[in-house]
């Protein structure tokens, strides 16, 4: 049995839909207008809360309006957040005086109350931003509960009370690393770093116990650590990570040898050279590049000619060149017995030299 | 004195502008490279603060343009931690002083100082 579809019942299923495409356009209308009103207060609100940290760093004249205008929108939730945000954020711009009064406009309008409430939240993300805030602002009882955030399983956590505790103690708060088991991205390394001024000589904490972490990226992180202090004392230990398993400890270890180099390296560099896979044993003539000494001139020769790999013979080409050598270089690419691969391979370094 | 500073981080122009106004200098304030190289061409500075990253053209272009007019301007470079090679690099083309960001606002109006009564 076929039911036509009437006239009036067509009319009002078109009626319908059209209301529903209306509604939704209201809709979205409407969440436009809300998202813009959002974005133009953000904006707006930035400004003043800028206004009110350059007048407190610059100690300008106190205006009583717009100290009073500042006090009705701290009675705004979002807006406390944001001064929060920008103060955070300010604090990193500024050092001295300047940083000293960011601080005190923390504590004055009692913005550790929200940084407190953060780090007690449930969601990570806002449990890190407490943690960063506390430790931005300088907020010395808050360590132990950041501590406890050290073994939190969420990451954006656990990285940002590293660092907040870095920044509390410094070179004393790396004793997580004794235990650290996850991996320590590049950027958090650098952060860490970063953040590190001095190592105490007295310090109960022992380099060389990261040395041998089984967690590489620990190891990794030390081998910057002993680099940016120069820790020569940590020679040995170093050279010994040439063994390493892994080849992004032996590059790293390569790269800190050079910067803590002694008399003997080079000569070291050249004997361990074999025994290296490609990437160590390029970064092994990046280190001779930078040495510039003359010590290797034979090996490098001999690199040049006898290695079966291209990219070696063109680093070993590149640290003749440095080394003084384009004479020798220019001499044999114009020997009628040099091979092609090795006459292209001597024109690309001397160019490289021009650049 | 008519200094200029380039620095496309508005909090840090402010308060190093109120900084100088309150020293009593009149201050020419820059958010982008290109900006600067403008006013550096038109006016006549006494000193230039320059940010090392901005937009359009860099402190590094600033030095260059300042140095390839002929003028004699003292410049103060503000750096970020990380950029050393950056800071050498500003030197060799006459930069007179360095700040590293983080910094005190009031460590740089004594360096100012300094220049200026050079």
């Amino acid at each position: 049995m076929h039911h036509h579809i009437e006239l009036h019942e067509l009319i009002l299923a078109i009626v319908i839909v059209l209301i529903l495409v209306l509604l939704l356009i209201i809709t979205v209308l409407g969440y436009s207008f809300y998202s813009y009103r959002i974005l133009h207060n953000r904006q707006s609100w930035r400004q003043i809360i800028e206004y009110k940290i350059m007048e407190t760093i610059v100690g300008g004249d106190e205006n009583g309006d717009r100290d009073l205008e500042f006090a009705k929108y701290l009675k705004e939730p979002s807006f406390r957040a944001l001064f929060l945000d920008v103060l955070v954020d300010s604090d990193r711009k500024f050092s001295g005086g300047a940083k000293q009064s960011i601080n005190r406009l923390f504590h004055d309008f009692k913005l550790e109350d929200e940084a407190w409430r953060k780090l007690r939240h449930r969601k990570a993300y806002l449990v890190a931003g407490g943690v960063q805030e506390l430790a931005a602002m300088n907020v010395e009882p808050a360590i132990p509960e950041i501590t406890d955030k050290l073994n939190d399983p969420r990451t954006a956590v656990y990285q940002e009370a590293q660092y907040a505790i870095v920044s509390f103690k410094g070179y004393e708060g790396l004793g997580f690393l004794d235990h650290f088991d996850r991996p320590l991205s590049d950027w958090q390394q650098l952060r860490l770093l970063f953040s590190i001024h001095e190592i105490p000589e007295l310090s109960e904490l022992h380099v060389d116990t990261w040395l041998k972490s089984s967690n590489d990226s620990v190891v990794v992180f030390t081998l910057r650590l002993i680099r940016k202090f120069r820790l020569m004392t940590f020679y040995t230990e170093v050279f010994s990570l040439l063994d390493h398993p892994s080849t992004k400890v032996r590059v790293q270890a390569i790269r800190t040898l050079q910067a803590i180099e002694n008399s003997g390296t080079i000569q070291q560099f050249m004997q361990n050279f074999d025994l290296q896979p490609i990437g160590v044993q390029i970064e092994i003539l990046k280190a001779m590049k930078i040495a510039k000494s003359r010590e290797s001139e034979y090996f490098l020769k001999d690199q040049l000619w006898n290695h079966n790999q291209v990219s070696i013979k063109i680093s070993a080409a590149e640290v003749l060149v440095v080394l003084g050598e384009e004479q020798y270089l220019r001499e044999i690419s114009q020997r009628e017995d040099t091979y092609d691969e090795l006459t292209q391979i001597i024109k690309h370094a001397l160019q490289e030299k021009k650049c | 004195m008519l200094i200029l500073i380039a620095e496309d981080d508005e909090l840090i122009l402010r308060t190093v502008e109120h900084k100088l106004v309150k020293e009593g200098h009149e201050v020419v304030l820059t958010r982008n490279g290109r900006e600067a190289i403008e006013k550096i061409n038109e006016l006549n500075l006494d000193l230039v603060v320059t940010d090392i990253m901005m937009p359009f053209a860099s402190g590094i272009e600033i030095l260059s343009a300042i140095k390839s007019i002929g003028k004699k301007i003292p410049v103060i470079v503000l750096s970020s931690m990380g950029q050393e090679e950056v800071v050498v690099d500003a030197f060799d083309l006459g930069a007179s002083d360095f700040m590293v960001k983080p910094f005190s606002p009031n460590e740089l109006i004594l360096r100012i100082k300094r220049l200026i009564n050079k």
